[in-house]
Parts: C-alpha cells; structure tokens; sequence
C-alpha cells in the first residue's frame, strides 16, 4: 500500500458523512402501503375458503360440476385471480371488449388518472377506452395486438376485473402483483348491476397484473414473467 | 466486506415473500452504506434521501428477479448508484456540497488516538478538497474503495464495471490524485 492509500485509509475515520436518515418506515410504507390496504383481502380469502367448503359440501353431495368451488383467492386492488379445481365452459367468442378505438391524447383526457405508458415498449399500434370502466380504462395495443397493456382505477370499484384460472395454472404471487402462465384462464368484467360478463382471453395465457399507486395495470401477453415485470418497470 | 450479516438471506426470502417488515430490516441494515454511496454521486444529502428511497423502492419491485443466495448489497448499490445519476441527471436544483473533514474532535478527546495525530486537520482537508476536484469516474472509484471501503465486486457492481477494471480505474485515479496534490508516484 502507498503512502497515499495509507493517508486515504486514515482519512476515511474522519470524513464526518451527512448523518444518514432513518428512511426504513418509509420505504415500508411506499412497498407496503399499510394506510391504503384494505382489511377485504384476508376477508375474501376466508369468504372464499367458506364458500369453497360448502359448494365442495354441495359438489360432494348431488352436483358433478365443481364450477364454483374456489381453492385459492389472490386479490389485488381491482382485481381477483380464483384458482378452481376446473375451468367454466363458455360459448362466447374470444373478444376482449377493448372498448372503442382512440388515441393516447384522447384517452387521457377521457381518463380520470394519469395513464401509463411502457417505455420499454415505444409507441402503441392501437389506443382503446373503455368508458364503461370506473374511472375509464385505457388499453395500449402492441405488435398487433399480440401484447396488450390496459389500466384503470383499482380504488374505484375493488372487484371490476377477475380471472379465474385452473389448477393447471401457475400463478406466482409477487408484492403488489401477480403473475399468471401457462394454461388458459377466463377473465371477466364485473358489471356495474353486480353481473359478469365472461370472456376467455385472447392472448397467450401469460398475465401480470400490477398494482400502481390507485391504478390496476394488466400487461397480456409478455414472452416471460421477467419481460412483463421489465414492462411493468418502465411505466411512465 | 463481501461476509454478510448471517441474517441476510432470511430476511432477503422474506421479503421475497411479502413481508414488509422483513423488508425494513433489509433497508434499516443497509441505508448508510446505501445513502453514503448516494451522496457520492450527488453531494446532497437531500438528493441522496431521496434516491435511495427510490432505490430501496425499485429493490423491492425487483425482488423477484434478484438470484436467490446472492450478496444483497452490490445489488442494491448499482440501482443506488442508478438512481443518485438520474438525480444528478435530473437537474442540479441542489446545492452540491463538498464532503469535509470532520471538526476537530479528535483533539478534544480525553486519550487521542494514535492514528488521529497523523493525519493533520490541513491535510485532510488537502485531500478531501483533491478527490473532489477530479473527474466523477476517478472520485466515485477512491470514494468506494477508500472512502466508503467497498469490496472490489460491490465497487464493480455499484460503477457497472468488472473487477478487473476496478483495479486499473483505481490506480488511475491515485496517480490524478497524486498530480492534483503536487505528489511524485
């Protein structure tokens, strides 16, 4: 060690630092957002895991479809993701109601949020707003519909989007998101009158959902659950 | 300095897992080096506040992607580092602070220790005012290694740069150092 390195090594007992802030509560706070969660999450487990004991009860008893039976609940705000031992039959035709077609403009001044937009992916080849949604939602079409980024407010109306997914499924919980591959799952609307309207998606079966800030973000049809999260990362 | 604490891994899986107190026992571990590192780059401190919160933030966003097992801290301080720039990046709204040398305490201590008297108050200010007078690229390398006594693979991965040229940027910024004091190698 040089003479220098020595000196720089005695210096460094005496370089008086800014005192160093006490951030870890803030932090928790922004990563966990304690004040804003809602108690309803634990609640809809525990609804979820009753509901699933008595139609399993039921199922047991007279009925061969297991169609309502919940095996697991994952809620985000905005959104739930229902694992259940088998997947509904649906007639409908794939359709994801986008909603109509508009530009990024038009769709933030529609929006009563400010709309997010992936960096990581350039500019949209197609812009929808659906106005039905609270709040309205926003959905940002790329590589011609093949990946599909939508957003609405999560805070306005807790349970406006669900999907209901197999046990063939993997759905990989992260904070504040939730991850969805592999087998086909149905996705639906939650309809101001309390109804669903079911759809099976269009896209491959790989979904994040994100939670950000008051919005619910969904990016559909990434390659990879790093390439959704990089996506996710890049809202802007 | 890569030995970390035996507590590391756990909590690193907690907070994996969600648990956000576990997750602030990561931040309460690290935030001095973190906000030490910080204000490197930016030189103030508010500046250095707010990035490593933001870091501490996107650390946990990416939690998923961070390889199970691996050393938490060179991973946090390159998204430090990242977000300290971007701060700078963003504008110096901010007055830029020098670092100085601390006051003359040692002097008031009952039994100085040895190493205090022999580095004067005049020569650390000589040298703090010589490290800060050089390009960013040679103060951030001594400030990691010397300064903030960063191992070499945490000041690789807080610069993005490899190992290898962590030595050779090192010896670099010594020789600037030296010229800047006046010095022969």
């Amino acid at each position: 060690m040089s003479e220098l390195q020595r000196e720089l090594e005695l210096l460094r007992a005496d370089v008086e630092f800014p005192a160093t802030p006490d951030i870890a509560a803030t932090v928790g706070q922004r990563v966990g957002r304690p004040a804003r969660r809602r108690p309803r999450a634990p609640r809809r487990l525990a609804l979820a895991l009753v509901a699933a004991l008595v139609l399993l009860a039921a199922l047991t008893a007279a009925v061969p479809s297991a169609r309502d039976a919940v095996l697991d609940l994952f809620g985000l705000d905005g959104a739930t993701v229902e694992i259940r031992p088998e997947l509904p039959s649906s007639e409908t035709a794939p359709d994801l109601r986008l909603g109509e077609r508009s530009s990024l403009g038009a769709a933030r001044e529609a929006a009563d949020y400010h709309v997010l937009v992936p960096a990581a992916l350039g500019p949209p080849d197609g812009v929808f707003l659906n106005r039905a949604a609270p709040g309205g939602e926003v959905s940002l079409s790329y590589r011609d519909g093949r990946l599909l980024v939508s957003q609405f407010r999560g805070d306005r109306d807790p349970d406006y989007v669900g999907k209901i997914a197999s046990q063939a499924t993997t759905v990989h919980r992260l904070e504040g998101a939730v991850w969805i591959e592999g087998a086909p799952h149905f996705f639906f609307y939650r309809m101001p009158d309390g109804g669903l309207r079911e759809d099976t998606l269009r896209l491959a079966g790989n979904v994040l959902l994100v939670e950000r800030g008051e919005l619910l973000v969904r990016i559909e049809g990434a390659r990879s659950e790093r390439r959704a999260l990089e996506i996710a990362d890049s809202l802007r | 300095m890569e030995d970390r604490p035996p507590q590391e891994k756990p909590l690193v899986e907690r907070a994996r897992r969600g648990d956000v107190e576990a997750y602030e026992e990561l931040v309460r571990m690290h935030q001095t080096i973190a906000f030490r590192t910080a204000f490197a780059v930016t030189r103030s401190a508010a500046d250095a506040e707010e990035a490593v919160q933001e870091a501490f933030v996107k650390a946990h966003g990416a939690l998923g992607r961070f390889r199970s097992g691996a050393p938490f801290r060179p991973w946090l301080l390159a998204i430090v580092v990242n977000e300290a720039r971007n701060r700078i990046a963003a504008g110096g709204r901010r007055e830029r602070l020098a670092l100085r040398a601390g006051e003359e305490r040692r002097q008031e201590d009952a039994v100085p220790s040895p190493e205090a008297a022999l580095l004067s108050r005049e020569r650390r200010e000589e040298l703090l005012d010589a490290i800060e007078s050089l390009p960013e690229r040679d103060r951030l390398v001594i400030w990691c290694r010397h300064l903030l006594e960063l191992s070499e693979a945490e000041t690789a991965a807080a610069l993005d740069c490899r190992r290898g040229t962590v030595k050779s940027r090192l010896s670099r910024a010594l020789e600037r150092l030296r010229a800047e004091l006046g010095e022969e190698a």
